[in-house]
Protein backbone atom coordinates (compact mmCIF):
# COMPACT_ATOMS: atom_id res chain seq x y z
CA UNK A 1 0.00 0.00 0.00
CA UNK A 2 1.66 3.02 -1.10
CA UNK A 3 1.19 6.84 0.88
CA UNK A 4 -2.00 5.14 2.65
CA UNK A 5 -4.38 8.16 2.67
CA UNK A 6 -6.40 8.59 6.26
CA UNK A 7 -9.01 10.62 6.82
CA UNK A 8 -7.86 13.96 8.05
CA UNK A 9 -8.64 14.19 11.58
CA UNK A 10 -6.29 10.93 11.52
CA UNK A 11 -3.14 13.37 10.45
CA UNK A 12 -4.75 16.32 12.59
CA UNK A 13 -5.02 14.10 15.57
CA UNK A 14 -1.46 12.21 15.26
CA UNK A 15 0.39 16.17 15.02
CA UNK A 16 -1.18 16.47 18.54
CA UNK A 17 -3.64 19.67 17.57
CA UNK A 18 -6.46 17.78 19.99
CA UNK A 19 -4.13 17.82 22.91
CA UNK A 20 -4.00 21.26 24.98
CA UNK A 21 -0.08 21.97 23.28
CA UNK A 22 -1.08 23.32 19.99
CA UNK A 23 -4.43 24.79 20.56
CA UNK A 24 -3.92 28.73 19.42
CA UNK A 25 -4.18 30.94 22.06
CA UNK A 26 -7.56 32.85 22.84
CA UNK A 27 -6.06 36.15 22.28
CA UNK A 28 -3.86 37.83 20.38
CA UNK A 29 -2.33 40.96 21.30
CA UNK A 30 -3.70 44.08 20.41
CA UNK A 31 -1.06 45.98 18.17
CA UNK A 32 -1.56 49.38 20.18
CA UNK A 33 1.94 51.74 20.12
CA UNK A 34 4.53 51.93 22.76
CA UNK A 35 2.86 55.03 24.52
CA UNK A 36 4.20 56.06 28.42
CA UNK A 37 7.44 55.34 27.12
CA UNK A 38 11.14 57.32 26.94
CA UNK A 39 10.19 59.23 30.24
CA UNK A 40 11.91 62.18 31.99
CA UNK A 41 13.68 63.33 28.16
CA UNK A 42 12.50 67.44 29.24
CA UNK A 43 14.62 66.67 32.41
CA UNK A 44 17.39 64.79 30.15
CA UNK A 45 17.34 67.65 27.59
CA UNK A 46 17.66 70.07 30.13
CA UNK A 47 20.80 68.81 32.03
CA UNK A 48 22.34 68.18 28.60
CA UNK A 49 21.76 71.86 27.84
CA UNK A 50 22.87 72.91 31.21
CA UNK A 51 26.11 70.65 30.33
CA UNK A 52 26.93 72.42 27.36
CA UNK A 53 27.17 75.80 28.80
CA UNK A 54 29.13 75.04 31.67
CA UNK A 55 31.80 72.27 29.63
CA UNK A 56 30.65 69.25 31.39
CA UNK A 57 31.09 70.05 34.79
CA UNK A 58 28.36 68.64 37.58
CA UNK A 59 29.08 71.10 39.91
CA UNK A 60 27.47 74.22 38.57
CA UNK A 61 24.38 72.19 37.16
CA UNK A 62 23.81 70.37 40.53
CA UNK A 63 20.11 71.38 40.63
CA UNK A 64 18.90 70.33 37.26
CA UNK A 65 21.13 66.86 37.62
CA UNK A 66 19.14 66.50 41.16
CA UNK A 67 15.85 67.04 38.96
CA UNK A 68 16.87 64.46 36.79
CA UNK A 69 17.64 62.09 39.60
CA UNK A 70 13.78 62.80 41.74
CA UNK A 71 12.17 61.97 37.90
CA UNK A 72 13.71 59.08 36.97
CA UNK A 73 13.14 57.56 40.51
CA UNK A 74 9.46 58.49 40.29
CA UNK A 75 9.37 56.71 36.91
CA UNK A 76 10.80 53.63 38.32
CA UNK A 77 8.60 53.57 41.20
CA UNK A 78 5.76 53.99 38.87
CA UNK A 79 6.62 51.10 36.49
CA UNK A 80 7.16 48.86 39.54
CA UNK A 81 2.99 50.02 40.55
CA UNK A 82 1.89 49.34 37.40
CA UNK A 83 3.44 45.84 37.21
CA UNK A 84 0.70 44.38 39.05
CA UNK A 85 -1.75 41.88 37.90
CA UNK A 86 -4.72 44.51 37.76
CA UNK A 87 -7.10 46.05 35.19
CA UNK A 88 -4.99 48.30 32.89
CA UNK A 89 -6.01 51.72 31.41
CA UNK A 90 -8.38 50.27 28.51
CA UNK A 91 -10.29 48.11 31.80
CA UNK A 92 -9.10 45.13 30.41
CA UNK A 93 -5.86 42.81 31.39
CA UNK A 94 -2.90 42.45 28.90
CA UNK A 95 -3.61 39.31 26.78
CA UNK A 96 -1.19 37.18 27.54
CA UNK A 97 -2.30 37.09 31.36
CA UNK A 98 -5.52 36.17 30.01
CA UNK A 99 -4.13 33.48 28.02
CA UNK A 100 -2.39 31.69 31.04
CA UNK A 101 -5.75 31.98 33.05
CA UNK A 102 -7.89 30.36 30.11
CA UNK A 103 -5.61 27.97 29.73
CA UNK A 104 -5.41 27.27 33.69
CA UNK A 105 -9.17 26.82 33.44
CA UNK A 106 -9.87 25.55 30.54
CA UNK A 107 -13.34 25.34 29.02
CA UNK A 108 -14.34 21.26 28.90
CA UNK A 109 -17.08 20.44 26.55
CA UNK A 110 -17.05 16.96 26.26
CA UNK A 111 -17.90 14.42 29.19
CA UNK A 112 -16.26 11.09 28.46
CA UNK B 1 23.71 18.88 64.13
CA UNK B 2 24.12 21.03 60.88
CA UNK B 3 23.77 24.66 61.39
CA UNK B 4 22.95 26.48 58.13
CA UNK B 5 25.12 27.97 56.08
CA UNK B 6 24.44 31.08 54.48
CA UNK B 7 24.08 31.06 50.66
CA UNK B 8 21.93 32.74 48.48
CA UNK B 9 18.96 30.46 48.47
CA UNK B 10 16.91 31.28 51.80
CA UNK B 11 13.14 30.33 52.77
CA UNK B 12 11.83 33.77 51.90
CA UNK B 13 11.01 34.13 55.86
CA UNK B 14 14.46 34.61 56.82
CA UNK B 15 15.26 38.02 57.89
CA UNK B 16 18.62 40.02 57.08
CA UNK B 17 20.74 40.01 60.22
CA UNK B 18 21.11 43.54 61.76
CA UNK B 19 24.82 44.59 62.44
CA UNK B 20 25.06 47.86 64.13
CA UNK B 21 25.17 48.46 67.09
CA UNK B 22 23.29 51.82 67.64
CA UNK B 23 20.19 50.38 66.60
CA UNK B 24 19.99 47.93 69.92
CA UNK B 25 21.29 50.59 72.03
CA UNK B 26 17.88 52.75 72.06
CA UNK B 27 16.17 52.50 74.86
CA UNK B 28 11.98 51.34 73.81
CA UNK B 29 10.39 54.70 73.82
CA UNK B 30 11.70 56.00 71.19
CA UNK B 31 11.15 53.42 68.19
CA UNK B 32 8.38 54.41 66.21
CA UNK B 33 5.50 52.34 65.44
CA UNK B 34 7.28 50.54 62.28
CA UNK B 35 10.34 49.65 64.19
CA UNK B 36 8.62 48.14 67.15
CA UNK B 37 6.47 45.96 64.82
CA UNK B 38 10.12 45.07 63.02
CA UNK B 39 11.23 44.01 66.56
CA UNK B 40 8.20 42.24 67.59
CA UNK B 41 8.73 39.95 64.08
CA UNK B 42 12.11 39.65 64.42
CA UNK B 43 11.57 37.69 67.67
CA UNK B 44 9.27 35.40 65.39
CA UNK B 45 11.24 34.48 62.40
CA UNK B 46 14.39 33.05 62.08
CA UNK B 47 17.40 34.95 60.67
CA UNK B 48 19.89 34.27 57.88
CA UNK B 49 23.66 33.69 58.72
CA UNK B 50 25.88 37.34 58.58
CA UNK B 51 28.07 37.01 55.80
CA UNK B 52 32.22 36.82 56.93
CA UNK B 53 32.43 40.15 55.01
CA UNK B 54 29.69 41.92 56.95
CA UNK B 55 31.18 43.58 60.68
CA UNK B 56 30.13 45.87 62.87
CA UNK B 57 33.24 47.74 63.37
CA UNK B 58 33.46 51.51 63.46
CA UNK B 59 36.50 50.83 61.30
CA UNK B 60 34.42 48.53 58.10
CA UNK B 61 32.95 50.68 55.19
CA UNK B 62 30.76 48.75 52.78
CA UNK B 63 32.20 50.78 50.16
CA UNK B 64 36.44 50.14 50.69
CA UNK B 65 34.88 46.60 51.44
CA UNK B 66 34.00 46.39 47.66
CA UNK B 67 36.56 48.32 45.89
CA UNK B 68 38.97 45.83 47.63
CA UNK B 69 36.58 42.69 46.24
CA UNK B 70 36.97 44.19 42.92
CA UNK B 71 40.52 44.68 43.49
CA UNK B 72 40.71 41.14 44.26
CA UNK B 73 42.88 38.79 41.97
CA UNK B 74 42.08 34.73 42.26
CA UNK B 75 40.81 34.80 45.60
CA UNK B 76 44.30 36.93 47.01
CA UNK B 77 41.96 38.96 49.75
CA UNK B 78 44.57 39.25 51.96
CA UNK B 79 46.72 40.84 48.75
CA UNK B 80 43.82 43.24 48.52
CA UNK B 81 43.35 44.52 52.00
CA UNK B 82 47.03 45.28 52.30
CA UNK B 83 47.00 47.03 49.18
CA UNK B 84 43.90 48.90 50.26
CA UNK B 85 45.49 49.85 53.61
CA UNK B 86 48.68 50.74 51.48
CA UNK B 87 46.51 53.41 49.55
CA UNK B 88 44.81 54.61 52.24
CA UNK B 89 47.89 55.58 54.32
CA UNK B 90 49.65 57.03 51.37
CA UNK B 91 46.58 59.42 50.79
CA UNK B 92 47.25 60.31 54.42
CA UNK B 93 50.50 61.11 54.34
CA UNK B 94 50.59 63.22 50.61
CA UNK B 95 47.65 65.13 52.33
CA UNK B 96 49.72 65.67 55.77
CA UNK B 97 52.39 66.99 53.80
CA UNK B 98 50.45 69.45 52.01
CA UNK B 99 48.77 70.22 55.03
CA UNK B 100 52.11 71.29 56.45
CA UNK B 101 53.92 73.09 53.68
CA UNK B 102 50.76 75.21 53.26
CA UNK B 103 50.65 78.79 54.10
CA UNK B 104 47.83 78.93 57.74
CA UNK B 105 45.01 80.66 55.72
CA UNK B 106 44.64 77.29 53.59
CA UNK B 107 45.22 74.65 56.54
CA UNK B 108 41.08 74.28 56.69
CA UNK B 109 40.55 73.90 53.02
CA UNK B 110 43.11 70.47 52.80
CA UNK B 111 40.92 67.61 53.45
CA UNK B 112 43.13 64.95 55.42
CA UNK B 113 40.30 61.98 56.42
CA UNK B 114 41.50 59.36 53.48
CA UNK B 115 37.84 57.72 53.62
CA UNK B 116 36.49 61.39 52.93
CA UNK B 117 38.98 61.48 49.73
CA UNK B 118 37.72 58.24 48.38
CA UNK B 119 34.00 58.25 48.78
CA UNK B 120 34.68 62.21 47.20
CA UNK B 121 36.54 60.77 44.67
CA UNK B 122 33.99 57.76 43.62
CA UNK B 123 31.25 60.52 43.66
CA UNK B 124 32.78 62.57 41.23
CA UNK B 125 33.97 59.85 38.83
CA UNK B 126 30.54 58.43 38.71
CA UNK B 127 28.53 59.11 35.41
CA UNK B 128 24.88 59.95 35.07
CA UNK B 129 23.72 58.67 32.07
CA UNK B 130 25.01 55.67 30.10
CA UNK B 131 24.75 54.64 26.69
CA UNK B 132 23.01 51.45 26.04
CA UNK B 133 22.65 49.33 22.90
CA UNK B 134 19.01 49.23 20.96
CA UNK B 135 18.19 47.45 18.03
CA UNK B 136 15.65 48.99 15.84
CA UNK B 137 14.61 48.14 11.98
CA UNK B 138 17.73 46.62 12.06
CA UNK B 139 20.30 49.15 13.33
CA UNK B 140 21.48 49.74 16.46
CA UNK B 141 21.88 52.86 18.26
CA UNK B 142 23.57 54.15 21.04
CA UNK B 143 20.42 55.41 23.23
CA UNK B 144 21.38 57.52 25.99
CA UNK B 145 19.76 55.95 29.46
CA UNK B 146 19.60 56.67 32.89
CA UNK B 147 21.89 54.17 35.28
CA UNK B 148 20.82 52.70 38.63
CA UNK B 149 23.08 53.14 41.85
CA UNK B 150 24.65 50.08 41.72
CA UNK B 151 25.52 50.22 38.07
CA UNK B 152 26.99 53.54 38.80
CA UNK B 153 29.19 52.68 41.84
CA UNK B 154 29.88 50.01 39.44
CA UNK B 155 31.36 52.28 36.87
CA UNK B 156 33.47 54.09 38.63
CA UNK B 157 35.09 51.63 40.79
CA UNK B 158 35.75 49.53 37.62
CA UNK B 159 37.24 52.47 35.68
CA UNK B 160 39.44 53.63 38.43
CA UNK B 161 40.87 49.88 38.93
CA UNK B 162 41.49 49.62 34.95
CA UNK B 163 42.77 53.05 34.96
CA UNK B 164 45.60 51.93 37.41
CA UNK B 165 46.55 48.35 36.06
CA UNK B 166 46.75 49.68 32.45
CA UNK B 167 47.98 53.59 32.37
CA UNK B 168 51.58 52.99 34.77
CA UNK B 169 54.97 52.68 34.41
CA UNK B 170 56.78 49.32 34.77
CA UNK B 171 58.03 50.32 38.18
CA UNK B 172 55.09 52.14 40.48
CA UNK B 173 53.45 49.97 42.34
CA UNK B 174 49.62 49.62 42.63
CA UNK B 175 48.85 52.13 46.42
CA UNK B 176 50.79 54.72 44.55
CA UNK B 177 49.08 54.60 41.32
CA UNK B 178 45.69 54.55 43.07
CA UNK B 179 46.94 57.23 45.63
CA UNK B 180 47.31 59.89 42.42
CA UNK B 181 44.36 58.89 40.70
CA UNK B 182 42.21 59.22 43.37
CA UNK B 183 43.82 62.48 44.75
CA UNK B 184 43.16 63.74 40.96
CA UNK B 185 39.72 62.21 40.90
CA UNK B 186 39.22 64.39 44.39
CA UNK B 187 39.75 67.28 42.28
CA UNK B 188 37.91 66.73 39.50
CA UNK B 189 40.60 66.47 37.37
CA UNK B 190 42.98 63.21 36.06
CA UNK B 191 41.79 60.50 32.97
CA UNK B 192 38.90 58.99 34.62
CA UNK B 193 37.01 62.52 35.10
CA UNK B 194 38.07 62.66 31.41
CA UNK B 195 36.43 59.42 30.19
CA UNK B 196 33.18 60.13 32.41
CA UNK B 197 33.26 63.58 30.28
CA UNK B 198 33.94 61.32 27.10
CA UNK B 199 30.46 59.19 28.03
CA UNK B 200 28.32 62.33 28.52
CA UNK B 201 29.51 63.65 25.67
CA UNK B 202 28.35 60.91 23.59
CA UNK B 203 25.48 60.59 25.20
CA UNK B 204 24.54 64.57 24.46
CA UNK B 205 25.51 64.12 21.13
CA UNK B 206 23.05 60.84 20.41
CA UNK B 207 20.15 62.64 22.50
CA UNK B 208 17.91 62.50 19.95
CA UNK B 209 17.43 58.72 20.23
CA UNK B 210 16.33 58.95 23.59
CA UNK B 211 13.21 58.48 22.45
CA UNK B 212 14.03 54.97 21.13
CA UNK B 213 13.39 53.72 25.09
CA UNK B 214 10.66 52.08 26.18
CA UNK B 215 11.20 52.19 29.90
Amino acid sequence: MAAPAYPAWVTRWVSGQWRNKKRPPALRPPRTLGAAAATCITEMSVMMACWKQNDFNDTPCAEEIRMFYDCVAKAEKERKNQNEDTLSSKGNLPSSKVNKLLKRFPQITRYA
Amino acid sequence: RIMPVRWSRYNPNYLEPEVKKESYQKPLEELTEEEREQMELKAVRPIKAAPPSLSSSVFSDPMISKFTNMMMKSGNKVLARSLMSQTLEAIKRKQLEKYHKAPENEKETIECNPYVIFHQALKNCQPIIGLSNITKGGKTYQVPVPLTDNRKRFLAMKWLITECRENKHRRTLMPEKLCQELLLAFNNEGPIIKKKHVLHKMAEANRAYAHFRWW
